[in-house]
């Protein structure tokens, strides 16, 4: 079983391998894969496609129903993690695994410590960590605890922990996903060093333009199967995304000038002491109708929290919030909701849905105890089921009946079933938080349609995404929120790079207070004269 | 042509659907026959392992309870008590709740309905409806308690159901032993309530001997269709039921979820305060010590069986009675106990509350048909 890796062939390979699943999902189809040695491969694909199935079964985490998985050019049987581990891959996951209150030296030494008879060598741990960070050009304090680190370097730690393991192919699944555009950048160095020094590595991602930066060959995947294995100085974003599709789709947005009228959402001063998470400090800014707001901040900086109190899950501890002229401050969830307020939440399975009831009902709840759905204390099943059948034609949700529980639903489905119901409620102020998370790329575009068409409609909509990308091609002017602050406001997004953006995300730079809070009218009674940009 | 990725259901046209949702009915319900069957054969075993005739057993425990009319009688009169006492919990195990309460609740109802029904001179009708009405109101009360507590104040409904029940059993037991007692009798009970109290027995309506099963049971089935109404059809059920699935979401819409829990509090309550009514103005038409015996607990299990569906609820209380009741004959007619009764009734509740078999079941009927297709 534990073989050594053979002299020549590919590092890394699947040999028509097909992965059932026991509900009888086929998640992987026949899909034959090889990834020669020192190169970094990115494999590409919609949501659902079997990316994350194929490198599980890479990882030992499943096992293949029928074909072979090849490490160090011989079949091998993975029966968990430690046998591929043994066999020296490494994978860094989407979620980080470490424990959160060990230093990065000891979360990097973690089930191979250095030390004799049991105990471990503090000191030994943290110079190994140290000459790998030196070596890899990842940077760490390998005395920091896990918990007061960034992401980024938990992230980093990642990486040595499986190099510390002897690694020699390395699996990062969406390893950007939380990481600003300078710290990808550091990444993607570290990772070419590595790869220069004989390293195997596949790259996980669906943001395109990183792909085509970072790797040697993509491969892409597109309902289980593999499409096909292109060199990537041959291939274009748009020629990638028409093979994870299957068809020519372009992910550009169009979007015209916003035509703003008046101030929907007025924040002033608004602070909430948080018992736990980010505190919010001090915030300032409107809203117009007829824009989209997008709010910046690497994750964690109270992005959260200040979606919660807008949507009235939360209550702020000072200041004041008036939506179309109702002071919102002191009111429950349902009095946010008649003052027009919709809100598609961060997490869809936390509180966007609940799972085991059906779509009519899960596109009821906040509107369930009234005409036309329910009269004189009677709720009407078929007036839910009408209902529900008139918005899954509306929003093209794919469901075979009303009646079917969301959980049975993919990831974008579901998303649109939580959009559907926020948005035909006909919201004044629509506070979006990653929408796009974790849905397939054509119910991503379906978003951004429906998000401009709302904003055209006559919405304010506060967007917040994790996505740079997606907040500049949506947004009509920009905030960049760090630490429960505001420390950015763009009037413009237009020739705004993500990298600019970053530096404020980071704390590198900051716009002053005056800056931030021209034309909201402090003092006065002014309206958001700037917000028009 | 579109790619996207679908789940497995995504896939499946409109009839293919309703073609699965049809066999994953017919799989319950073949799953729910085949774990009575299941339970009866491990009976069956164990009898014949202890050196008893199971043959002889089971044809008396099958067949007893329809034996003679005053048997059905004890049956039904059981079988009111436990399905009142199973819809009682099964409201608030929709919102997720898990409240053992049902046994303070129904001391509480007896005790009301009592109260009334042996003080209070009433005209005709209203002697029979009010004590009723007065019981689910205790019922109510009692199931207040514990439901704010954990509404407001965030303390654990099991732990405060549990200990109201023991507190409930206290006062009752005090209240029965002393003041309530009937002066100058001998064995402990209170003194019979007024005659214009008590819900008309079935034999007036039949004309043969049912026992002591009486309108109540009418009542109950009332309530059952009452209670599905209220969770099927009504905003408050609405909000019940989502509460129950995902508190987190039915908070963001809006919902009020701690009165949403009190609510289902105090309608388990109420009916469970019913119960007590029908034992007190039905069953035994006075107050006595131990009034519920272990039926407030079996009440849970018949909630559980059924799944909290309130129709499904009385059939599970009609067929956990008959069990009951066959099992009491038996042991009168032959050498075997009730214990066997206490065996096979556990094993079905080990069977059901493992849900994993029909799963099993469905997944790999569902695998075979991927396989072919």
């Amino acid at each position: 079983m534990n073989e050594p890796w053979g002299k020549d062939g590919p590092a890394l390979a699947a040999r028509a391998v097909t992965k059932t699943y026991a509900n009888g999902v086929r998640a992987v189809r026949g899909v034959d894969l090889e990834v020669p040695p020192g190169e970094i491969r990115a494999v590409v694909g919609e949501n659902g496609a079997g990316k994350s199935t194929l490198m599980k079964l890479f990882y030992g985490l499943e096992q293949p129903s029928s074909g072979t998985i090849l490490i160090g050019g011989r079949p091998r049987t993975l029966r968990g993690p430690a046998s591929a581990i043994a066999l020296g891959v490494g994978m860094v996951h989407q979620n980080l695994m470490l424990v959160p209150s060990f230093t990065v030296a000891q979360n990097v030494v973690l089930g191979v410590e250095p030390g004799r008879r049991g105990l471990v060598d503090p000191k030994a741990a943290v110079e190994t960590t140290a000459r790998l960070a030196a070596e890899a050009g990842l940077s760490v304090d390998p005395r920091a605890r896990v918990d007061e680190v960034s992401v980024g370097m938990r992230q980093r730690a990642e990486i040595l922990k499986a190099l510390h393991r002897q690694a020699k192919v390395l699996i990062l699944d969406e390893p950007t996903a939380v990481l600003t555009p300078q710290e990808t950048e550091d990444l993607f160095a570290a990772v070419r060093r590595l790869r220069d020094g004989g390293m195997t590595v596949l790259f996980i991602s669906h943001k395109l333009r990183e792909v085509r930066e970072i790797s040697d060959q993509v491969s892409v995947m597109r309902a289980g199967s593999l499409v096909g294995t292109v060199a990537t100085a041959d291939a274009t974003e748009r020629s990638l995304a028409s093979m994870m599709v299957g068809r020519d789709l372009s992910l550009d947005v169009d979007r015209s000038p916003a035509r703003t009228a008046q101030v929907t959402l007025r924040v002033r001063n608004l602070g909430y002491e948080a018992p736990v998470g980010q505190s919010l400090h001090g915030l300032d800014f409107d809203v117009a109708a007829g824009e989209i707001v997008g709010v910046a901040g690497i994750e964690g900086n109270g992005q959260s929290e200040l979606a919660e109190i807008l949507a009235g899950l939360r209550r702020p501890t000072e200041g004041t919030v008036h939506v179309g002229g109702t002071d919102t401050a002191g009111l429950d969830v349902a009095g946010h909701r008649r003052a027009g307020i919709g809100y598609v939440p961060e997490d869809r399975l936390h509180n966007g849905a609940a799972l085991d009831e059906s779509i009519a009902d899960n596109l009821v709840v906040d509107r369930h105890d009234r005409p036309p759905l329910a009269r004189r204390g009677i709720l009407h099943p078929n007036a839910v089921r009408a209902h529900a059948e008139r918005l899954i034609e509306e929003y093209a949700i794919r469901t075979p009946d009303p009646s079917v529980p969301v959980r049975a639903l993919s990831g974008g489905n579901m998303q649109k079933v939580i959009v559907a119901r926020e948005l035909s409620a006909g919201p004044r102020l629509l506070i979006a938080s990653q929408v796009t998370r974790g849905v397939d790329v054509g119910a991503m575009r379906f978003m951004y349609e429906q998000l401009i068409a709302a904003r055209d409609a006559g919405a304010a909509v506060l967007l917040f995404s994790a996505d740079l990308t997606e907040l500049l091609a949506l947004s009509d002017w920009l905030l960049v929120l760090r630490e429960g602050r505001l420390v950015g406001r763009f009037d413009d997004t237009t020739g705004l790079t993500e990298k600019r953006v970053g530096l404020y995300m980071l704390g590198v730079e900051e716009h002053d207070r005056a800056h931030l809070t021209t034309g909201l009218g402090l003092t006065g009674t002014g309206t958001g004269e700037a917000s028009t940009a | 042509m579109t790619t996207t990725p679908m789940t497995a259901i995504e896939a499946e046209d409109r009839r293919q659907y309703r073609t699965t949702r049809r066999r994953d009915l017919a799989v319950d319900l073949s799953m729910a026959l085949a774990t009575i069957l299941a339970a009866l054969a491990i009976g069956f075993l164990v009898m014949l392992a202890t050196g008893n005739d199971p043959v002889r057993a089971y044809e008396v425990m099958l067949t007893g309870p329809l034996d003679r009319s005053f048997r059905v009688g004890r049956w039904l009169e059981d079988a009111t008590t436990l399905t009142l006492l199973g819809l009682s919990v099964a409201i608030p195990f929709r919102a997720r709740q898990i409240s053992l309460g049902a046994e303070s609740q129904l001391y509480a109802g007896a005790l009301a309905a009592a109260a009334v029904a042996i003080f209070l001179p009433l005209p005709a009708v209203a002697a029979v409806i009010v004590p009723m009405v007065a019981a689910a109101m205790a019922g109510a009360g009692m199931g207040l308690v514990p439901g704010s507590m954990k509404a407001r104040l965030g303390a654990n409904e099991i732990v405060a159901t549990l200990m109201l029940n023991a507190i409930a059993v206290r006062v009752y037991d005090y209240l029965v032993n002393g003041p309530l007692k009937e002066p100058g009798s001998s064995a402990v009970h209170s003194k019979s309530i007024q005659e214009d109290s008590a819900l008309t027995p079935l034999s007036e309506w039949f004309g043969i001997p049912m026992g002591r099963a009486n309108v109540g049971l009418g009542l109950m089935l009332v309530t059952a269709v009452a209670l599905w109404l209220l969770i099927t059809r009504t905003p408050l059920g609405y909000r019940i039921r989502m509460t129950g699935s995902n508190p987190d979401f039915a908070a963001y819409g809006g919902i009020k979820v701690p009165r949403v829990i009190e609510w289902s509090f105090v309608i388990g309550g109420a009916v469970a305060g019913l119960a007590g009514a029908h034992l007190v103005q039905g069953v035994y038409g006075r107050l006595e010590p131990g009034l519920a015996g272990s039926l407030a607990f079996e009440g849970i299990v018949v909630a559980l069986l059924a799944r909290n569906n309130p129709l499904v609820v009385v059939v599970a209380g009609l067929f956990y009675s008959y069990l009951r009741a066959g099992g009491d004959i038996m042991e009168q007619q032959t050498d075997v106990g009730t214990e066997i009764v206490v065996v096979i009734q556990a094993v079905i509740v080990l069977l059901v509350t493992a849900q994993a078999l029909p799963d099993l079941l469905k997944r790999r009927i569902a695998r075979r048909q991927v396989g072919v297709r």
